[in-house]
């Protein structure tokens, strides 16, 4: 047997400590391990985007990291864009407003994505939108509502702010 | 209106992989392959057929003609394997990575054989199976045979509509438990009640000890409508072991092994007088079954004959309808499951037609568009669409376009699959009013139509109201969601459903009031009956620019559908800018393509052509409104899309590049312009 | 989906890491971002008994503007390199390809020495990297020793690394004043492997090509120069002949292989126009018209 590992990762703002085996891959340590079942897996070849999280600022797919490479750093899944907060995040609460899901599977990576851009460009162009999802797939939408979303968070975090950054222990780095 | 979308947009979705369950097994399959190959023997696997000795029963409506056990597809293979992918055996883990660890200490040891891999050669290949009467397992004609006037204008067309992947994000998924008696199942699906009927058959099972639960579903497409040889296995170890066991199908898996759409192939001559008006149609058509029954392979082709008419008066009929094997998975249902093959014949016809008669193709839809409802030779009633088309070419603004874009124009008519009706039933209980239907929405958003159909019969608000996932514990019967269905037939049973609460609560108090209902306990099944098939009409107008490297770039793609009256808006628009999206992959990239050998060449999502954002347009959609007969007064549109874009996309890639476009998806090579020098 | 079972280290400084590539040769791998190596490992396409992870390890992720050209950690990651004004402003054709590759979210994962060092000839870098004229620096048991791109890329996934070695970085050298580049990508969709793709760098002495270094992606077992090209554009003006002649001679030396991408002579014809297109934009690029 392989020696599994120590790993210590801050998911949404709460230490989590761990022994895993290697090779356990990111996406399956958030949803069994640390129960996080709102990050998906889709396609198992880093196309569909369904396992979206923010790393260290970043979106990144997480079926295609080994939890023991997250050892050390944050990691923000869907749960934590609005966690120990009624309201929903900004950019969920435009996903609702404006259609931006169907069957709800790619929604989560879809949104953290968006929010990702959102945190790099203001007054972002519908190219913008396109280009930043184009590793995110969506069979339900047409794309059509999730750009409509999108375009809407851009106003509402300009408006309303980003409410995780309030959070010190959440807050991301764009 | 907004629960469920709140629910999904904080990742507090439940899907069938979000199930965990102490003691819980991971199932995993070892696969075929090859092709076609005779099992020698297996050794290192847990269960085989040896043990889990079940097949999928047979479904749809064609009778299996040339029948034989053999056809049948066993849940583990017996000592033949039809088609890379196929469960040979199955091996169990309580770690999902063991699971895959001992699929791969699995050995089998195979004898392969050549494959028949091309549906156009099946019938003169040897049969496939030994007792099989011949590789056609549906063979009829419909219409009658006719003699062509020997003035009429000719055009004859080979047609390809080649594999496609479902591919919902969510994969395929079922988690099974037993309790010693009865046997639950969890699985993402667009009816329990199919998947009830089916592992009652195969596992010989009484129904009453089965019941199946719908979780949240991540997009179905038709592929999630019936029974999967791995749930029956999943459900055999659940009550071996006693534990509750999970099987979740890899993407590969799902390319390989799930039942994927489309495959067929059209051979037309369509026969026409010298002003444009069709007299008549010949030919046949041909699907590729793939290697059993068991998907939708035995009902295809006849539904695909019989729509062959278009919306178009067809005075003369006579076609062949073919079903055949091939080593591959079977063929099943995929969004629109052969309305979007057959209008993709009838139209691209048509435009051929209007070439060679030097006529504009929207003319020519004109001329021959059913000026009254009429059952065509073929066997569809065809409703009157020249008024409908009138209208289309105004409202899609059709002259603005012409001579000016590559525009490409599509006529249609959406055969519902309201036949067989579906069930709701109402329960109120503590202020709470809690629905389930037969029908299992997988994306479509049905929660939204039902609270604002409850709010219209019985006033009720609807945060009062909670739709409910299907489960058959909770509802008699039930059909399913798709056939774009579901607006008419189970919003109907939802309708009818309500109305009887209501005449419950006028019965016992005299008189109806939102407060008696929410202050009772009530509760009403309805099975809501329909035999017809309904029908609806459609355009779409395509325009399209190709460049100097044969890459094609959608510009406008506009709907015009006749949505009755359109229950949900905004959802309408999602389910037409969806299903566009397919319809522009299945041109431009979807494909399942196989080598000679049968051997799969597609194993991601990616290569399977499934479009991102940056690759598709925006889209529009105007709706028509003309009722339909149904209580909910509604016509469905989940399978317009598909149906309509390919076929005005391939006309307008046809005009960019002067290239006749009668398969799907083209390839890029096919439209690399040749250079001038 | 899921990979096999391996032994994984994660050391904290490149001493280590070396300590442990030369104690398993031959079976130990870098892992850097991953995104080339875990997708093989969960299709279990391939496995590798011991992981050598360089996640902990500070100070590799740099791009540092020099006297005369640029080094860039080899963790460096790709959106790294996108967002950079300085790869943009000076080497626009390595700003062309790390904006294609993939997609953005991986781009936030793969570093550049991940994809140099998996040599696998659809990737986009070593292509740029041959054109440009860059060198590794390469370290092992023996030390510290520099590699020219070009000498880099020995076969499909075969570099010149020898078992206990690892890329530290990579230097690209500015080019003269009048010098530009561009990199042309073709695929089907936005996540599949080009069909053909190429880099070509020049430098120009009025409308006169001074020097000229031409590398493609996907097209051959693995990127190397087309040096028979260059020759029709070096010390020649620029005609649109001229231009025609070294693309012809880029198709007609590359080694495409037929797939469900497409035939050998697509590839070829796409090859052939992509390369003028690279052309005409490096030529516009370094001033020229």
């Amino acid at each position: 047997m392989v020696n599994k590992k120590h790993i210590s990762i801050t998911i949404n703002g709460e230490v989590k400590e761990a022994e895993v085996e290697p090779r356990m891959l990111l996406a399956h340590f958030l949803r069994d391990q640390a129960g996080l079942t709102g990050t998906h897996i889709g396609c198992d070849t880093t196309n569909c985007g369904a396992c979206t999280v923010i790393m260290d600022g970043k979106a990144v797919k997480s079926c295609t990291i080994l939890a023991v490479q997250a050892n050390g750093r944050k990691v923000l899944t869907i749960e934590g864009l609005s966690k120990g907060r009624e309201k929903l995040h900004p950019v969920q609460q435009s996903f609702v407003d404006k259609h931006g899901l169907q069957c709800g599977y790619c929604t989560s990576g879809m949104i953290l994505t968006s929010y990702w851009l959102l945190k790099n460009k203001k007054n972002v162009t519908e190219e913008e939108i396109r280009e930043a999802i184009s590793g995110n797939l969506c069979r339900c939408t047409g794309y059509d509502n999730i750009i409509d979303s999108v375009k809407d968070a851009s106003k509402k975090m300009e408006e309303e702010g980003d409410p995780i950054e309030e959070q010190p222990e959440i807050k991301v780095r764009a | 209106m907004v629960e469920l979308s709140e629910k999904l947009v904080k990742g507090e979705g439940r899907f069938v992989d979000d199930i965990q369950m102490p003691g819980m097994l991971y199932l995993g399959f070892a696969r075929s392959q090859y092709a076609r190959a005779r099992i020698l023997r297996i050794s290192g696997a847990q269960l085989t057929h040896k043990e889990v000795n079940f097949d999928i029963a047979e479904v749809g409506e064609g009778a299996t003609e040339g029948g034989s056990e053999l056809l049948k597809h066993p849940v583990l293979a017996k000592d033949y394997a039809g088609y890379v992918g196929q469960p040979v055996a199955a091996v169990y883990s309580d770690d999902r990575y063991v699971a895959e660890d001992l699929i791969d200490s699995v050995d089998i040891e195979y004898e392969p054989m050549k494959a028949i891999v091309d549906p156009e050669d099946s019938i003169s290949r040897e049969e496939m199976y030994p007792g099989v009467k011949s590789n056609a397992i549906v063979d009829r004609y419909f219409g009658d045979d006719f003699t062509p006037d020997s003035t009429d204008i000719v055009i004859e067309r080979k047609m390809v509509n080649r594999r496609i992947a479902t591919n919902p994000i969510e994969p395929r998924g079922v988690v099974a438990a037993y309790d010693g008696n009865k046997l639950t199942v969890w699985v993402s699906t667009q009816s329990a009640h199919a998947i009830k009927e089916g592992l009652s058959e195969a596992l010989k099972m009484e129904p009453d000890r089965i019941r199946v639960v719908q979780v949240d579903t991540g997009g179905a497409f038709g592929l999630k409508g019936g029974l999967f040889p791995e749930y029956v296995v999943a459900c055999y170890l659940a009550m071996k072991e006693k534990r509750p066991v999970k099987w979740i199908e890899t993407r590969r898996e799902h390319l390989l092994a799930s039942r994927p759409g489309r495959g067929a192939v059209a051979k037309l001559k369509l026969f026409a007088k010298k002003d444009g008006t069709i007299t008549g149609l010949k030919g046949e058509v041909i699907v590729d079954n793939g290697a059993f029954t068991g998907g939708s392979g035995e009902f295809s082709p006849i539904f695909i004959v019989k729509q062959l008419a278009g919306a178009y008066h067809l005075p003369n009929a006579y076609v062949r309808a073919l079903s055949v094997l091939t080593n591959k998975a079977p063929q099943g249902p995929y969004r629109g499951a052969g309305r979007p093959e057959a209008m993709y014949f009838i139209e691209r016809l048509m435009d051929g037609l209007a070439d060679k008669l030097k006529m504009d193709p929207v003319e020519l839809r004109l001329r021959n568009a059913a000026t009254e409802t009429y059952t065509s030779p073929l066997g569809f009633q065809v409703e009157k669409s020249r008024p409908f088309l009138e209208s289309a070419i105004r409202e899609l603004n059709y002259e603005k376009y012409k001579g000016k874009e590559n525009v490409g124009f599509a006529l249609l008519i959406l055969y519902h699959a309201t036949f067989g009706g579906e069930s709701a039933r109402i329960k109120v209980e503590d202020g709470k009013v809690r629905v389930w239907t037969g029908g299992n929405a997988h994306g479509q958003r049905h929660d939204v139509f039902i609270k604002t159909l409850l709010n219209e019969e019985l006033g009720v608000s609807e945060d009062h109201v909670e739709v409910m996932k299907g489960d058959t514990d909770m509802l008699a019967e039930g059909v399913g969601a798709w056939g774009s269905r579901s607006s008419m037939v189970l919003s109907s049973a939802v309708i009818v459903a309500a109305r009887k609460i209501r005449e419950q609560i006028e019965k016992k108090q005299g008189k109806y009031t939102v407060q008696a209902l929410l202050a009772g306990k009530w509760d009403h099944y309805e099975y809501f009956n329909y035999d017809r098939m309904e029908s609806s009409l459609g355009a779409n107008l395509v325009t399209a620019d190709v460049d100097d490297y044969g890459r094609v770039k959608v510009k406008d793609c506009l709907s015009y559908y006749d949505l009755g009256r359109v229950l949900d808006p905004d959802n309408a628009r999602g389910q037409n800018a969806g299903g566009a999206v397919q319809g522009i992959g299945q041109v431009l990239s979807e494909e399942l393509s196989f080598d000679e050998d049968g051997l799969p060449l597609i194993t991601s999502i990616s290569d399977a052509g499934v479009l991102s954002a940056d690759l598709v347009p925006r889209f529009d959609i105007k709706f028509h409104k003309s009722e339909s007969p149904l209580p909910s007064k509604a016509k469905g549109v989940g399978e317009a899309p598909t149906i309509g874009v390919p076929i005005a996309l391939s006309r307008a890639i046809e005009l960019a590049t002067g290239k006749t476009i009668l398969e799907t998806p083209i390839k890029p090579e096919y439209l690399l312009p040749v250079e001038k020098e | 989906m899921n990979p096999p079972t391996f032994e994984y280290f994660a050391p904290t400084g490149i001493d280590e890491v070396i300590d442990i590539l030369a104690k398993y040769p031959g079976e130990a791998k870098i892992l850097a971002g991953g995104q080339s190596i875990l997708p093989l490992l969960k299709s279990r396409i391939s496995s590798i008994p011991y992981l050598v992870s360089l996640s902990e390890i500070k100070g590799m992720s740099y791009v540092v503007e020099g006297k005369d050209g640029v080094k860039i950690g080899s963790m460096t990651i790709d959106s790294d390199l996108e967002n950079s004004d300085l790869i943009e402003k000076r080497f626009p054709i390595l700003h062309d390809a790390t904006k294609q590759l993939a997609d953005p979210l991986v781009r936030n994962v793969g570093t550049i020495g991940g994809n140099l060092s998996h040599a696998d000839p659809a990737n986009d870098l070593p292509a740029v990297m041959i054109s440009l004229g860059a060198r590794f620096t390469i370290r092992g048991k023996k030390g510290s020793r520099e590699v020219e791109a070009r000498d880099f890329f020995m076969d499909t996934f075969t570099t010149a690394l020898e078992p206990d070695e690892i890329l530290t970085e990579v230097y690209i050298p500015f080019w003269g004043r009048n010098s530009g580049g561009a990199y042309v990508k073709f695929k089907k969709n936005t996540w599949n492997f080009s069909v053909a793709a190429v880099a070509v760098q020049l430098e120009l002495d009025g409308n006169t090509c001074k020097k000229a270094q031409i590398a493609t992606t996907a097209v051959s077992p693995k990127s190397g120069r087309v040096e028979s090209a260059e020759k029709h554009l070096v010390g020649k003006p620029l005609t649109d002949d001229v231009i025609k002649k070294a693309a012809e001679e880029v198709a007609a030396s590359a080694e495409p292989v037929t797939d469900s991408y497409g035939s050998e002579e697509y590839k070829r014809e796409i090859l052939k126009r992509i390369t003028r297109e690279a052309i005409k934009k490096a030529i516009s690029r370094a001033g020229g018209n």
